[in-house]
């Protein structure tokens, strides 16, 4: 099978400035997304995230740099592409003077392939019994369902997914979360843009750390903690009625042969390998936070 | 395409009829169109209603018809009922000796008491129109000038009242955020941008067709009023699209449109009021031509060759300020 053909995304060389000038928001960004693949574009707020996002839907004009989306070329933008990509804003923006269904029933009939049952949606995102309120008095994570739920409308491919679970409660978070795994599981492409590492970790099998238009790294998650996060394992145990708390080396022989006499010898309160989280990776690697 | 345009057009219509302000502004070519009557005579109105006796005397029901508007009731006491009335309707009944007489509250114009007791007179000598000598001569004007200039400033008013609709709905979709949305779904710029017009065209268009319709000129070309109606509508849903995009605020963008009244009123003002040497003044305002179009129209006297010229140029000046406002409009819905 043709490599190319297996890619969802191709960007190669992007820059994108806002004022026309040598002032880029993106600097020579390049990256490829294979088909079925959840791929976490992580970077603090105004590392250029959303521009980058917004060129490959088309919302932004593309510049410089070549990308292509489900096979389109984003230079010469196609209306049907648009059959092919769903995407779930940050900020919520649906109609407040319709009702959730009325929103949901709208946008379905823009598109020109099949869509899902909007009451389905509306069961998917836990918003039944709420279908026929105004969305205008739906409360901030309710519309930010209702959002979400839209860019499910046709079924999607391509999936863009901007802070999907900022605003929401734990539980619904979970939820959210869950149905994105659904998705990869059917074969969805998913393009997800957060500065929030723990659901990126949950979640993605690649992530691509982005510092001031720049992609300084991509790679999976379990590969940069294999890479940056310490071959240490830390125990608690008691010896002697007194709680020990120890590292040891999964490298070094002397180490670990002493790890095996301690959890043979000794009652083990915990015991952790010592990895890095992606948080602290990025810390690492670029040299800033993701405030 | 055009289904999706249609899609958008309903989705505007139905939120429009949710909010008060934009509902009050579909209303208003009605509103209009009752003050006008209420404010100046009627083309079609008789003057005199006369209550009669229903199958009492056919002939004189058939008679009075030709000359005043004729009410039938069943009952002597129906009759004294209606006559009882707040209007100015006066009843002809029979009495005892085969005569008729007038009755009347007492409070009508004499000149309706007067008219009435002739009509009687006329209809027993049996006297009718071919019986008067007399040539009439007239300047062709059998509508009152002055509801004239209203229908005609009504008119274009409501032309006015589509872009500010558009206006608000421009507004609604900024401050929902939803424009991006639609941009991300397979409806293309152009159809989106026609789609939001659409409400521009109907709301005038029906608009006009009641004002026209409630206020008498059922006799005109309706389809020189339609062509009149559309091109003048092309200015104020440019000017709406630029109101909606320059305002995030609904009573802002509706208050800013009101700078459109200016050149209305002022070509009304202008055409009306003004000797012939400072009509080029006004030329570069497309309302001054489709006044003088409208006026055409609401007399019946123009023909389809008057029509296309004075809407020719509406349509050529608003070419002009679309090429202009065009840039804008597209990068302000991006």
């Amino acid at each position: 099978m043709d490599e190319g053909m297996n890619k969802m995304i191709k960007v190669s060389n992007l820059y994108h400035s806002y004022s026309n000038d040598d002032n880029y928001a993106v600097k020579d960004v390049s990256f490829e997304i294979k088909k079925g693949e959840i791929f976490g574009f992580l970077g603090p707020s105004g590392a250029g995230k959303s521009t980058t996002q917004n060129i490959l839907v088309g919302l932004l004009q593309l510049q410089q740099g070549k990308v292509e989306v489900a096979g389109y070329d984003v230079k010469h933008i196609k209306n049907k592409m648009f059959n092919k990509i769903g995407m779930s804003f940050e900020q919520s923006n649906v109609y407040n003077k319709m009702s959730g269904l009325e929103n949901l029933e709208f946008y379905r009939k823009l598109f020109d392939v099949e869509t899902k049952d909007p009451m389905d949606l509306i069961k998917l995102v836990g918003l039944e019994g709420k279908e026929n309120i105004k969305a205008g008095k739906y409360s901030k994570g309710m519309k930010h369902r209702l959002t979400f739920a839209r860019s499910m409308i046709n079924n999607p491919e391509m999936w863009f997914l901007d802070e999907p679970t900022t605003g929401l409660d734990p539980a619904i978070a979970s939820e959210i979360k869950d149905i994105i795994r659904r998705k990869k599981e059917k074969g969805v492409t998913i393009f997800l843009t957060t500065h929030n590492m723990y659901i990126a970790d949950e979640l993605c099998d690649r992530v691509a750390f982005i510092v001031d238009g720049t992609i300084r790294l991509i790679d999976s998650p379990k590969a940069l903690k294999l890479k940056y996060g310490e071959k240490l394992v830390e125990v608690e145990y008691f010896k002697d009625g007194e709680l020990i708390k120890d590292s040891f080396s999964t490298v070094i022989k002397e180490e670990k042969d002493r790890l095996v006499e301690v959890i043979s010898k000794y009652d083990i309160q915990t015991m952790h390998t010592k990895e890095a989280t992606l948080e602290e990776i990025f810390i690492k690697v670029t040299g800033r936070g993701l405030v | 395409m055009i289904k999706k345009i249609f899609l958008i057009f309903q989705r505007d219509l139905k939120t429009s009829v949710r909010n008060f302000l934009t509902l009050y502004i579909l209303v208003v070519p009605v509103i209009f169109a009752v003050i006008i009557n209420v404010f100046s005579p009627g083309i079609n109105d008789t003057t005199v209603e006369i209550v009669l006796l229903e199958g009492e005397n056919p002939q004189q029901i058939e008679y009075f018809k030709q000359f005043a508007k004729v009410e039938l009731q069943a009952t002597l006491e129906d009759v004294e009922d209606r006559v009882r009335k707040r209007d100015n309707i006066v009843a002809v009944l029979p009495d005892q000796t085969d005569e008729y007489f007038i009755l009347a509250q007492g409070n009508e114009p004499d000149y309706v008491v007067d008219y009435v007791r002739n009509l009687t007179a006329f209809d027993h000598f049996e006297i009718g129109m071919e019986d008067s000598m007399v040539e009439i001569v007239d300047y062709g004007r059998d509508i009152p000038p002055l509801k004239k200039v209203m229908v005609n400033a009504a008119m274009m008013f409501v032309s006015i009242l589509g872009g500010m609709i558009i206006a608000l709905n421009i507004v609604e979709e900024k401050t929902d955020n939803t424009i991006s949305a639609i941009h991300l779904s397979p409806v293309s710029r152009i159809g989106f941008i026609a789609g939001k017009s659409m409400i521009g065209v109907v709301v005038p268009v029906v608009g006009t067709l009641l004002l026209l319709i409630i206020t008498g000129f059922r006799d005109i070309n309706y389809f020189h009023a339609l062509l009149m109606v559309a091109t003048s509508c092309i200015i104020s849903i440019l000017v709406g699209f630029i109101e909606g995009i320059n305002n995030d605020d609904v009573m802002n963008a509706a208050g800013n449109m009101k700078m459109l009244f200016l050149p209305l009123f002022g070509s009304i003002a202008g055409e009306e009021l003004l000797a012939d040497k400072w009509q080029p003044l006004f030329y570069w305002i497309p309302f001054y031509w489709t006044y003088k179009g409208n006026a055409l129209v609401l007399s019946n006297k123009g023909s389809w060759l008057d029509i296309i010229r004075y809407s020719g140029i509406v349509f050529g000046i608003s070419v002009v300020v679309f090429l202009v406002l065009a840039p804008r409009i597209r990068k302000g819905l991006e």
